[in-house]
């Protein structure tokens, strides 16, 4: 590798003025140069100089091979998905969505970036099909009844134990996945709901879950529904009126909010109990305990290497942050969730570059890391690359997002009582729920976070209509003020972005650190700019 | 209709937390117990040598402070407790046991912790963590919940007496206040009604805001005074409803509906009396607080419950009561930023409308009673689309 770097060092540094991290640094230009105005449609891919242009090029071929594959494997059902359902128009936007998330990123920080997403696209692309193959608006196929759809906020780990059968996250292909890739599509969902008579002061995910359950959009397989209180006030309502309109037998896993009280965990263990129960009852499948520990096993695997990789975020060497941290581990925790061992691959493959690094002393994205910040409170899902405006623009690298710190114990995987009480643990600490449900405490520990992972700023995303954070918002800016953290308050609507546009969400960033930190800018073209129409 | 003996002496018990009875009670050296949701059994708060506070912010017109605290874009009614809480207003307080009922309550009931707003050292808050679905498994949590975090801190933090003799001694005075209550409440079915809704619901608010003890004695004489109280000559209201939906501790928001020409004929709303004033039966074998765990877990019709069962209870109940009191249309309101009422009433409308065919009209509003015209507006509205149902034989 290294004779090839020589080789190709004189053709990057006579190609260098085509790099918009360059260009930043001589004042010629930056990363918005290569946009049409308003939109994310890019002039030309980003010059990365030729071994990480060819990386991400790469990466672009192999995730078009995972969308052929996903068409070739069934190919009429997909037709009829395009057809029926909105949201399936968007998933085209996803090359264009993929770029903008790794815009920047260059040696091992594109590499992992990249192994990281291709394992979201691989998976994604073989679901879709599976949901389309089996869809019974479409006439259903051979495992539409062996799908057991659940709230998308139940993690599916726990339902492995029944051989056979099929967990189905119910909302994230039409709903959660979608605005992270396409910030026009769920406005059109909201508007659904709210012409239905729903106020528009409620969280617009929830808003949007409702708008495509009325809409009925969800794809149809299954026996039964299993709804969940997991993780706030919003998606519990929303799941009353999907339970309605999906018109099945339901069962709301309602776990015990007040999850670090010792008398949660036997209510939250039989109620778990009783939902396995439940689906025994409607499938005629018995529980398998062995089939479940198979799963367990890759699961603890994955956090395994996720607590390492904690250690290594906790250094200024760590190639693995912002976006590319935050999706994959949303994705591979709370979706895949010990289901899928191409996880696992990926995983051990990435740690192995990130001890690398670590023993390197690599310094990622140049060394240009001006604030490491904690990331807390729900992220704006129709701007998923936001940690990586942060990075280009000022410097601030977000080490850890918060969803990125749900249930971590391992499981026991041989003696099915003392796994009960794990997985019971495990799926209390679900997306949201460890850290923004359960009392004050859990909430006031992203100062520990944050002082442990070595932050000296903590981003607060704050969902204009989030009650439950809302409803602590003088406390924590009087905790950042007393701890002496940068803070910043960052206004969103979850997905929702003609209330509160991305421009208005990166000025939250851009006034206190050009007014209270007096900083500049790393490049000045994506301070302000106009990205409204863009995908 | 004459006016009722004791109403301005109502009326005015309502316009402080802290009102003359509670100081009363507190000069006798009773425990003042606060709470904010019927998920907290008030019987358990009005054991030997204690009372129960329903907590309401009476002419609360700004929420500056709790503003700052919980944002302006957060539930009206909590912020006005925690403003008034801030104020001083609850400084009577020894006690407050939240619920966990909705995000937004339970962070305001976190602020009287890290705040310390009430200024009574002995005060303390506890939280329980309501269930949300009508089954066993649930009925064991409750039970579970208001033995940890109620039962317990009274007797141990209060040295109140927690015994099954004084569980029972207070479930007998509960349902005698509910006897009162239920039976105030009934003359609302009549076909002229010698009580208004206006009339009920200061009744059923000073029955929760003031210690049972002292406000039983006139409740009771107001009931005999309504046995041969004269209604007017002809039923005063052109239509009859049924108001349903989240906090209406403020009676002028029913007067309000009744001065535009509907009488509420049946409270199912936070504060109303549906549910809160059901007695509790105490079976063979069962003790005093299981009794109580099960009473309110039956009747609790709160927008948040998950399960078929409790959804259905809670629209078959307003179906019930549209019934009994001959009420022609339903009135649902949330509270601004109410996620679990905002969800509710779209979904009860639309099944009320559509397929249990009763006219019904859904409404959004502030704590504090400002601009009304809009309301007004509405409810005229409603009340003509009625009247026109009427003319058309119900069509």
């Amino acid at each position: 590798m290294k004779l090839l770097d020589k080789m190709v060092a004189p053709l990057d540094k006579a190609l260098e003025r085509f790099d918009p991290l360059k260009k930043a640094e001589k004042g010629t230009g930056g990363q918005r140069d290569r946009y049409y105005d308003k939109t994310g449609v890019a002039k030309w891919r980003e010059w990365r100089g030729v071994k990480d242009t060819m990386v991400d090029y790469g990466a672009w071929l192999n995730n078009i091979l995972s969308m052929v594959q996903m068409v070739a494997s069934a190919p009429v059902p997909i037709l009829k998905g395009f057809w029926e359902y909105r949201w399936m128009g968007s998933y085209l936007g996803t090359f264009m969505f993929i770029d903008r998330l790794f815009e920047g990123y260059r040696g091992p920080e594109l590499q992992i970036a990249h192994m990281n997403m291709h394992a979201i696209v691989q998976s994604l692309t073989k679901r879709i099909a599976f949901a389309l193959k089996n869809d019974a608006r479409f006439g259903g196929g051979p495992d539409t009844m062996n799908i057991i759809p659940h709230d998308e906020t139940i993690t599916p780990l726990f339902l492995k134990g029944f051989k056979g059968l099929y967990p189905f996250p119910l909302q994230t292909l039409p709903e959660f996945i979608i605005c992270d890739i396409d910030q026009h599509i769920e406005p059109y969902y909201i508007d659904v709901a709210e012409s239905y008579g729903l106020p528009a002061d409620v969280c617009s995910r929830c808003a949007a879950e409702t708008g495509v359950a009325i809409d009925d959009a969800f794809p149809l397989f299954g026996r039964v529904l299993l709804s969940t209180n997991m993780p706030c006030n919003a998606s519990e309502a929303t799941s009353m009126f999907q339970r309605r309109r999906y018109a099945k037998p339901d069962f709301p896993i309602t776990l015990a909010m007040q999850h670090n009280n010792p008398e949660a965990l036997p209510y939250s263990r039989e109620t778990l109990q009783n939902a396995m129960a439940f689906v025994e009852e409607h499938y005629g499948v018995k529980y398998d305990w062995n089939e479940f520990f198979k799963y367990a096993r890759l699961m603890n695997e994955q956090n395994t290497i996720e607590l390492e990789k904690w250690d290594l975020f906790k250094t200024p060497y760590s190639p693995l942050s912002g976006i590319a941290e935050s999706l994959y581990r949303l994705y591979s925790w709370q979706s895949v969730n010990g289901q899928e061992e191409y996880f696992n691959k990926v995983d051990r493959k990435v740690i192995q570059i990130m001890r690398r690094c670590y023993e390197k002393k690599y310094l990622p994205f140049g060394g240009k890391t001006r604030h490491r910040a904690f990331l807390w409170g729900p992220s704006a899902v129709y701007y998923t690359d936001f940690p990586t405006w942060t990075q280009n623009c000022w410097g601030i690298t977000i080490v850890l997002n918060m969803d990125s710190t749900m249930g971590y114990n391992i499981i026991n995987t041989e003696d099915p009582e003392i796994a009960m009480d794990d997985i019971t643990r495990f799926t209390e600490k679900a997306c949201m729920r460890h850290h923004a449900v359960g009392g004050w405490e859990n909430i006031n520990a992203v100062w520990d976070w944050a002082k442990n992972f070595n932050c000296d700023m903590v981003l607060m995303n704050d969902n204009i209509a989030c009650n439950g954070m809302l409803g602590v918002h003088g406390m924590m800016e009087e905790q950042a003020r007393d701890l002496g953290f940068h803070f910043i308050f960052i206004e969103h609507d979850l997905q929702d972005s003609r209330t509160v546009s991305r421009q208005d969400m990166r000025n939250c960033v851009n006034k206190y650190m050009s007014v209270v930190l007096n900083e500049k800018p790393l490049d000045p073209t994506i301070v302000e700019f106009d990205d409204a129409e863009a995908y | 209709m004459k006016d009722l003996k004791h109403l301005i002496f109502f009326e005015n018990l309502l316009q402080d937390a802290q009102n003359e009875l509670v100081e009363k009670a507190k000069s006798e050296g009773q425990l003042a117990l606060g709470y904010n949701c019927y998920y907290i059994p008030e019987v358990l708060l009005n054991l030997p040598g204690c009372f129960s506070s329903r907590l309401r912010a009476p002419r609360c017109t700004s929420t500056d402070i709790a503003g700052y605290y919980m944002t302006n874009r957060s539930c009206p009614y909590a912020r006005s407790i925690l403003e008034r809480a801030i104020e001083g207003g609850y400084n009577y307080l020894d006690a407050l046991f939240g619920a966990e009922s909705c995000a937004t309550m339970d962070r305001m009931e976190t602020h009287f912790t890290l705040l310390h707003p009430v200024k009574n050292d002995r005060f303390f808050v506890t939280h329980i963590d309501p269930p949300m679905k009508g089954d066993k498994t649930n009925l064991d949590y409750y039970k579970v919940q208001l033995a940890v975090k109620v039962l317990q801190p009274l007797k141990e933090k209060l040295g109140v007496d927690t015994s099954e003799e004084a569980l029972r001694s207070a479930v007998e005075k509960h349902n005698r206040l509910c006897r009162v209550i239920t039976e105030i409440g009934a003359f609302r079915r009549l076909p002229n009604p010698p009580i208004t809704g206006y009339e009920f619901h200061v009744m059923q608010l000073v029955s929760q805001v003031c210690p049972q003890d002292l406000i039983l004695p006139y409740l009771e004489e107001t009931l005999e005074e309504l046995k041969t109280r004269e209604p007017e000559p002809t039923f005063p209201f052109r239509t009859r409803v049924v108001l349903v939906g989240s906090e209406v501790d403020d009676p002028e928001f029913t007067k309000l509906i009744e001065t535009c020409g509907a009488m509420v004929v049946a409270d199912r709303y936070c504060f109303g009396s549906f549910p809160s004033r059901e007695e509790i039966e105490i079976l063979e074998g069962e003790s005093a607080f299981d009794a109580i765990c099960r009473t309110y877990l039956h009747w609790n019709q709160c927008a948040r419950f998950m399960d078929g069962m409790k959804i259905d209870q809670r629209h078959d109940e307003v179906e019930r009561l549209v019934k009994e009191f001959g009420a022609e249309g339903i009135i649902y309101e949330n509270m601004k930023f109410c996620e679990f009422w905002s969800y509710e009433k779209v979904l009860a409308s639309n099944i009320f409308i559509n397929e249990r065919h009763i006219p019904t009209c859904t409404i959004e509003k502030e704590y504090a009673l400002g601009a009304v015209g809009q309301l007004r507006t509405r409810f005229q509205a409603f009340i003509e689309s009625l009247e026109i149902k009427q003319i058309q034989g119900g069509k």
